[in-house]
């Protein structure tokens, strides 16, 4: 992981200079937004796929369970190996990425049992495995990064201040042992505390500890003053590292096995008569899940997270009929998301309007005495900006949006009134019940509408030249009984090719 | 007084070993656990069985709809509800209730309103639904927990759980709604039992299915916010359907059921209430969830008829019946071919012909006392021919069946081969059919 962030930051230092690079990442903001659009974009692609192939809410399943998995990995590595890992350990991850895939293959166990439907399977499983983490969070783990805030909904705000310094210039690593003339050497009681005696009072034994001693590495060796030239050293949030591996896995993963991956959500029997082996396919989907899952876990928690998996490709599939383009545009819908949401936990809603003067406008109406400075989680305000992005999408989709699907139906509604009155009138004219049956002012007791809904119709009809009025009685035009005509010719077909 | 058929039998006794074990449990908890029955305790125990009685009763339905995760999606999108009534109004559980239920209801409609007007999936819908309220509602609480005063604690309590909050006027305020709720149950219980196992012939019988999804919906909303209290938003789902799928394993009727998931209910909802009482560390919910999968775990273990240990059981009773019945085919076969059917059979033969299935049968046979062995040698005992030849004789029976069932007018049923023919068909068609074989044979 280190010798990795270190390629990262040597390849960024041949376009910008170490102070600006130390300058960006410096700023919560940049940091949050880099971790955010990270995440949105890996969550994003693989949601798609999983939207595709209806399993939507295994991603739900996954970040639960996933969670036990760290929290386990967690203990085992605090009792065992009697050191504390942070959260980007691969071992953590490797575990809790296994954690993910057997509970869904539990899962499945369950419901094949037959005792259970699908949806009580899930609805079974996963509270308890989260009930079980929580237990263990709460009652086991006192860990600062490790509480129950933590995971509900991450550390995003603050993950530009967890880094690895990476040194360029002027490395010394200095090292202290207990001969050194640096070294530190103080006289401490070893048993006094057990017996509840003073270092003064008899029996008392003594060691001699080195404060000091260890090995420095050139930041710490800077800061504790052992070292006179100042280290030329670039902070690297390690929670950037993470992230961005799992991003980069992921779109190696979709690009490499793009044709794969789509037959199998599109056409499971054909890619398994071509020998494509979908299941391969589902479980390395739900291995990079759950990857994507733990690298998220520190950022914005693990229930939050499942939102970067759902909302972006249904926003997307709002939108386009095309499997790439899917993938493009719920990477950007996400990612989108990540980048307006830190402004809206700060109060700026894109730019336009400011929650703060909303609450003060509150106040000033109902007198709610609220604070009129709106701070609130980074993590939930993304989720929420992705939701309003797919709020816009569902309502201004030009092809499956709101507003097109009710234009659209209204079209609809209004050709077929226009045709039923063309159809009926098309029936009776020249016959001898034309003057019961098609006289402007009867006319609509014969469809047993509204009066004014008629005139609607039949204004409508005028005005594209299909009818006109002969002596209070309505007639076709030319145009109009073409008109019928050819709907009649469309319709007769279409009741062969039935037939 | 009416004799109880063995599945009612069942019910009641498992009604009783929890209710002792209900009962066996607080002298337990004082002498094992140390737990001391304070007020606050005895609050705290008596709130967590009436919620867990009212979520486990409405639960039912949520499982028998197939709408669990429904029951997810709804409780998480209390959470802004809760919120936003804090900010209106303080912390005033009812009025936090109310909001609770509006912001779940709104949830509801939102994902209706998506499943309508658009292409997209009712799992994808919930999703969307569950991460957006959430994020509403953990937004809203950060930015009520940024308020100079203190008394915003009691607002986390509804994302875990927390027993010790509930006070006395609590208990009373989710006893009246519990009641209500119940009394709405029982008003429209026939209602609720067509819509939920056939919705079609209900709305052809003139019931108006909208109507009462709508208070069906409305109920579980109910409880689901009641229950926040106690479980929290995100382990609500668990409380809410594991006693349903617990008492589904243990009977086939509607009412049996209820009684049964309300009574685990108020059992895991009280246990797991005392228990994170002892330690405060411990929120409330993951107790309970964990209490309520192991009853849920147990059912669906050992619960007799549909529990997976009496399906082992089963299906190797079926394997050693079906093992006996062809070996005794195969044994009355070649004995008949040598002459008589008491003629010995070698081991060795026997075996050479069906393999592990022919010795899992004999040991079958020889307990019936259809076989008996000598040097090696299987012969069949008088008994045993005669089992062999009625077995013939009913094969053969169900042999013209098939061939001839038409011709001569016998009802058309699934054909079992299994079952004794004059078992399934009536009377008058078994004449026909031994008519028809007579006639072959002669």
């Amino acid at each position: 992981m280190y010798g990795l962030e270190s390629l990262i930051i040597q390849f960024l230092m041949t376009f910008f200079t170490r102070e600006e690079i130390n300058f960006f990442l410096r700023d919560p903001q940049n940091t949050a937004i880099i971790i955010g659009c990270l995440i949105a974009i890996s969550g994003a692609l693989l949601g798609t796929f999983l939207l595709l192939r209806g399993m939507s809410l295994t991603s739900d399943a996954i970040s639960h369970t996933v969670l036990l998995g760290i929290v386990v990995a967690f203990m085992i590595m605090t009792s065992v190996f009697g050191q504390e890992p942070n959260t980007s350990s691969p071992w953590l991850i490797i575990g809790a990425a296994l954690a993910g895939v057997t509970t869904v293959v539990l899962t499945e166990l369950i419901y094949k049992s037959g005792l259970v439907k699908q949806d009580a399977a899930l609805g079974l499983a996963f509270p308890l495995l989260f009930a079980i983490s929580i237990i263990l969070v709460s009652r086991f783990v006192e860990d600062v990064h490790m509480d129950e805030d933590a995971v509900m909904i991450g550390e995003i705000g603050i993950a530009w201040a967890n880094t690895n310094s990476h040194c360029f210039e002027n490395c010394t690593t200095v090292t202290i042992e207990r001969d050194d003339e640096l070294a530190d050497i103080t006289r401490q009681c070893f048993n006094c505390r057990d017996l509840g005696i003073s270092p003064r009072d008899e029996g008392a034994e003594f060691s001699e500890i080195c404060t000091n001693c260890g090995t420095y590495s050139p930041g710490q060796a800077w800061q504790a003053g052992l070292v006179d030239e100042e280290p030329l050293l670039v902070f690297w949030p390690e929670s950037i590292t993470v992230t961005a591996l799992m991003t980069l896995l992921t779109i190696g993963f979709v690009t490499l096995f793009y044709k794969e991956l789509k037959l199998a959500s599109f056409d499971e029997s054909l890619a398994k008569a071509l020998g494509m082996r979908p299941s391969v396919m589902h479980y390395a989907l739900m291995i990079l899940v759950s990857l994507v899952a733990v690298g998220a876990f520190d950022a914005v928690g693990s229930i939050l997270v499942i939102a970067f998996f759902i909302i972006p490709p249904a926003a997307a599939y709002l939108l386009t009929d095309r499997l790439s383009l899917m993938l493009i545009y719920s990477a950007i819908i996400g990612s989108a998301g990540a980048f307006f949401g830190y402004g809206l936990a700060r109060g700026e809603f894109l730019g336009i309007f400011n929650i703060d003067d909303g609450l003060a406008f509150l106040n000033r109406v109902f007198d709610l005495g609220l604070l009129e400075r709106w701070d609130s989680s980074i993590s939930a305000s993304m989720v929420l900006m992705i939701f309003f992005f797919f709020l816009l999408s569902w309502i201004l989709s030009p092809k499956y949006g709101l507003v097109s699907t009710i234009i659209r139906r209204a079209n609809q509604r209004r050709r077929f009134n226009d045709q039923v009155v063309l159809g009926h009138i098309y029936n009776h004219q020249s016959t001898d019940r034309e003057a019961i049956e098609l006289t402007t002012d009867d006319l609509y007791q014969h469809f047993r509408w509204s009066q004014s809904k008629m005139k609607l119709v039949l204004g409508r009809l005028r005005a594209s030249n299909s009818i006109h009025v002969v002596n209070n009685i309505i007639q076709l035009t030319p145009r109009g009984e073409a008109h019928v005509k050819l709907f009649r010719q469309e319709n007769l077909a279409t009741e062969s090719t039935v037939n | 007084m009416s004799r109880l058929s063995a599945e009612d039998r069942r019910v009641w006794i498992v009604i009783a070993v929890i209710t002792v074990l209900g009962a066996l449990f607080i002298p337990f908890s004082q002498i094992v656990l140390g737990v001391n029955y304070t007020y606050t305790v005895r609050t705290v125990a008596t709130g967590g069985a009436i919620l867990g009685l009212v979520t486990g009763v409405l639960g039912c339905f949520a499982v028998l709809r197939q709408e669990s995760l429904m029951g997810d999606a709804l409780s998480h999108a209390a959470l802004p509800g809760v919120g936003i009534a804090f900010l209106i109004a303080g912390r005033d559980l009812s009025v936090l209730l109310i909001g609770a239920g509006i912001s779940s209801w709104i949830g509801v409609q939102f994902i209706r309103l998506v499943l309508n007007t658009t292409r997209i999936k009712q799992d994808t819908a919930m999703g969307i639904t569950l991460a957006a309220w959430f994020a509403a509602g953990i937004a809203l609480l950060a930015y009520i927990q940024g308020r100079a005063d203190a008394s915003q604690a009691g607002l986390n309590t509804f994302i875990f759980g927390q027993a010790a909050a509930i006070v006395e006027s609590d208990v009373w305020l989710i006893s009246v709604i519990s009641l209500i709720s119940c009394g709405v149950l029982m008003l429209f219980w026939k209602e609720f039992k067509l819509v939920t196992f056939d919705p079609e012939f209900a709305g052809a019988n003139g019931f108006r299915i909208g109507l009462i999804n709508v208070i069906l919906s409305t109920l579980i909303v109910v409880a689901i916010v009641l229950g926040l209290q106690l479980a929290g938003v995100i382990l609500m789902v668990g409380m809410l359907i594991a006693p349903g799928i617990s008492a589904r394993q243990w009977t086939q009727k509607l009412n049996q059921m209820v009684i049964l998931s309300g009574v685990f209910g108020a059992f895991a909802g009280s246990l797991g209430a005392v228990l994170s009482a002892v330690d405060a560390d411990v929120p409330t919910g993951p107790m309970i969830i964990v209490a309520a999968f192991t009853i849920a775990l147990i059912s669906i273990g050992f619960a007799p008829q549909r529990g997976l240990l009496w399906k082992l059981i089963r299906r190797q009773s079926d394997q050693r019946r079906f093992a006996a019945q062809t070996t005794l085919r195969d044994l009355y076969k070649y004995a008949n071919s040598h002459g008589e059917a008491s003629y010995p059979i070698p081991n060795s033969l026997i075996l050479g012909i069906g393999g592990s299935t022919a010795s899992l049968g004999l040991k079958k046979l020889l307990q019936r006392g259809d076989v008996k062995q000598k040097n090696d040698k299987w012969i069949l005992t008088i008994q045993g021919i005669q089992v062999a030849t009625e077995d013939a004789y009913n094969q053969q029976l169900w042999d013209v069946y098939r061939v001839y069932g038409d011709e001569l007018g016998v009802p058309l049923i699934m054909e079992d081969r299994q079952k004794p023919i004059e078992d399934v068909l009536p009377d008058d068609a078994i004449i026909r059919l031994k008519q028809k074989l007579n006639e072959g044979l002669t």
